[in-house]
């Protein structure tokens, strides 16, 4: 039955319809033992459905699915035993203390972690008699996690993990997560944040409107490795850009030049700059960066050619890039 | 505190198949039980009300008897009354709410996932159902017999059977009650007023008197019914039958069909989808 091969996860042509709605539209995809894959998608777009499915959670209408080498359908027990679940909602029971609960869930499991280990984890170890109620909400994510992990799964989904936790605590989850997947665990995370899915995956894919509409490492997804870069500057208030040896366009109050080759393109503008004696303001090199591709693959139909520009974000997201500029605390 | 001190290691459930689930089972019910003592609003509602209701109703004319009741003191009606509220308390309206809040925030999703058998879980929440309307029945009998001279039953084990049938059945319907509210916030409007409606219509309050037409609308619904069969086996000292194989049966019935609507409509996840 359950045989234990190189592929954690296999899925096959998998559908599943709600009424007139197919959530889920043909998806195929693997996932390698010890790999973290990161599935990435607008909310609607089919991947919480498709996650729920590989979870034993919901029935399919189609297709092939092995997890662990069980088909998830049949919610046999030894899969459950062996993968552990963080949704994106907490829900603890508010009056047990958390030692109570982590007690609990760990006889669950045929060979849980050792509560107090897991309570260190999660950083929850001076909070172990506090009621969940009275823990905040971050504590309470945090205890989430940690009931995700107390039967040593060998798989782990990850819904949202960071999902309104502030920098430090990201960066907390981050370094867990890495340290569950150098443990050897196979992670499926789900997400909305960009930089997350860069920072943790080895691959992702993009589900849009029930499909994966791309998948690769995160490095090259949608060919953003081999793609144009952008530079980026102003000149000074009396110096017009007719002069300039390369060809821009004007983006706001910025230049532009967009290029497949930017040493080139570079070695020009600044050859200019100093024998001119004209700075290039505030100048920036960026390639494509995740969340472009993101937006573009999962665009409904024609982006305008807004892609990565501020407010294009589907469903109010934060901006990938606008977080990689906090500085997380000291 | 010291994480140091954070407990040893959570043994496993061990024991092949059956009796790992049994300890389980075991296990479980212990944070069901604590949990309910711990949520006061509950536990109040379902303990603390039978047991202040014995008391008030009963001492403002404990020794007073009433021809309506077969010439019996007013209290010797009261307390297998109370005791009758009180498993249905814990097991239609507690559980029922409960399960409600459990679903829409998403608890029972939880518990779905993770690798406890659903028989587990309920047998767990039935048992903890069970010690509730124990310790209750117990607490009224004591309080009956020893603040105003209840007389006992004969027949301890029809008052059991009563309380395991009320058990099992009212814990039945408040998993069905709880599968048609639609919200958390609706759950204890829709629970508890229906549930209070049929209390005042059963006779749980005043005698009903036989023929009437109250009598007659609750002698449809369970509740009169189980109010009944915790009635006859104090009752027996006056040569009626303890057992009151016709109540247990209509209690029985309404059992019946609330675990088909339970177990076709229960869902796992919250409602808002």
């Amino acid at each position: 039955m359950a045989e234990p091969g190189a592929t954690a996860v296999s899925v096959q042509g998998l559908r599943k319809r709600y009424g007139d709605l197919e959530a889920v539209r043909g998806v195929s995809f693997q996932v390698a033992r010890g790999e973290v894959f990161g599935l990435l998608g607008p909310n609607g777009a089919g991947k919480t459905t498709a996650v729920e499915i590989l979870e034993g959670f919901r029935g399919r209408d189609a297709g092939e699915v092995r997890v662990l080498g069980y088909d998830p359908a049949s919610r046999p027990r030894a899969l459950r035993e062996r993968i552990g679940i963080v949704l994106q909602e907490c829900a603890v029971e508010p009056y047990l203390t958390v030692r109570e609960v982590l007690r609990r869930n760990a006889s669950y499991y045929p060979a849980p972690r050792p509560v107090a280990e897991v309570a260190e984890l999660v950083g929850l170890a001076a909070m172990a008699d506090v009621k969940v109620a009275k823990l905040s909400g971050g504590q309470q994510r945090r205890l989430d996690v940690g009931l995700g992990i107390i039967g040593r799964p060998e798989l782990i989904f990850l819904d949202e993990p960071t999902t309104g936790f502030d920098p430090t605590a990201r960066r907390g989850a981050w370094d867990l997560v890495r340290s569950l997947s150098d443990g050897g665990a196979t992670i499926i995370l789900t997400t909305h944040y960009m930089d997350e899915a860069e920072a943790l995956a080895d691959r992702v894919a993009v589900i849009a409107r029930g499909q994966i509409v791309a998948e690769g490492p995160p490095s090259s997804l949608g060919g953003r490795d081999v793609s144009e870069a952008k530079l980026r500057f102003r000149l000074p208030e009396d110096c017009s850009s007719t002069s300039l040896p390369v060809p821009v366009h004007e983006v706001g109050d910025l230049l532009e030049v967009a290029t497949t080759d930017e040493v080139e393109v570079l070695h020009l503008l600044t050859g200019w700059s100093l024998a001119e004696g004209v700075p290039l303001l505030g100048l920036s090199v960026e390639r494509l960066t995740l969340e472009d591709v993101y937006l573009r693959l999962t665009a409904g139909g024609d982006a305008g050619g807004t892609v990565g520009a501020p407010g294009a974000l589907a469903d109010g997201v934060p901006a990938g890039r606008s977080a990689e500029r906090w500085t997380p605390a000291p | 505190m010291d994480p140091g001190t954070v407990s040893a290691i959570a043994a496993p459930a061990s024991g092949p198949g059956l009796v790992r689930d049994l300890r389980l089972v075991a296990r479980q019910l212990r944070y069901e039980q604590l949990a309910f003592w711990r949520n006061r609003t509950g536990a109040l509602f379902t303990v603390g009300f039978s047991v202040i209701f014995l008391l008030l109703l009963s001492a403002s004319g404990a020794n007073q008897r009433s021809n309506v009741i077969g010439n019996l003191k007013i209290v010797q009606y009261y307390t297998p009354g109370f005791a009758a509220y009180g498993v249905m308390s814990a097991c239609y309206n507690n559980l029922g709410i409960v399960l409600v809040v459990r679903r829409e925030t998403g608890l029972l999703k939880r518990l779905r996932l993770s690798p406890i058998p659903t028989w587990v879980l309920f047998g767990a929440i039935l048992a903890s159902n069970a010690v509730i309307a124990l310790v209750q029945v117990a607490l009224l009998l004591l309080i009956g017999r020893f603040a105003f001279g209840v007389v006992l039953p004969d027949q301890w084990a029809a008052l059991l059977l009563a309380l395991l049938v009320g058990v099992v059945c009212f814990s039945a319907l408040g998993v069905a009650i709880s599968t048609v509210v639609p919200s958390q916030d609706s759950a204890g409007p829709i629970i508890s007023l229906s549930f209070f409606v049929l209390l005042f219509l059963s006779g749980l309050w005043f005698p009903l008197k036989a023929g009437s037409s109250l009598a007659k609308i609750s002698n449809y619904f369970p509740v009169h019914h189980l109010i009944v069969a915790f009635f006859a086996p104090f009752e027996s000292k006056l040569g009626a039958s303890p057992w009151a194989w016709g109540d247990l049966g209509t209690v029985a019935i309404w059992g019946a069909i609330a675990t088909i609507i339970a177990v076709r409509r229960f869902a796992w996840e919250p409602r808002r989808h």
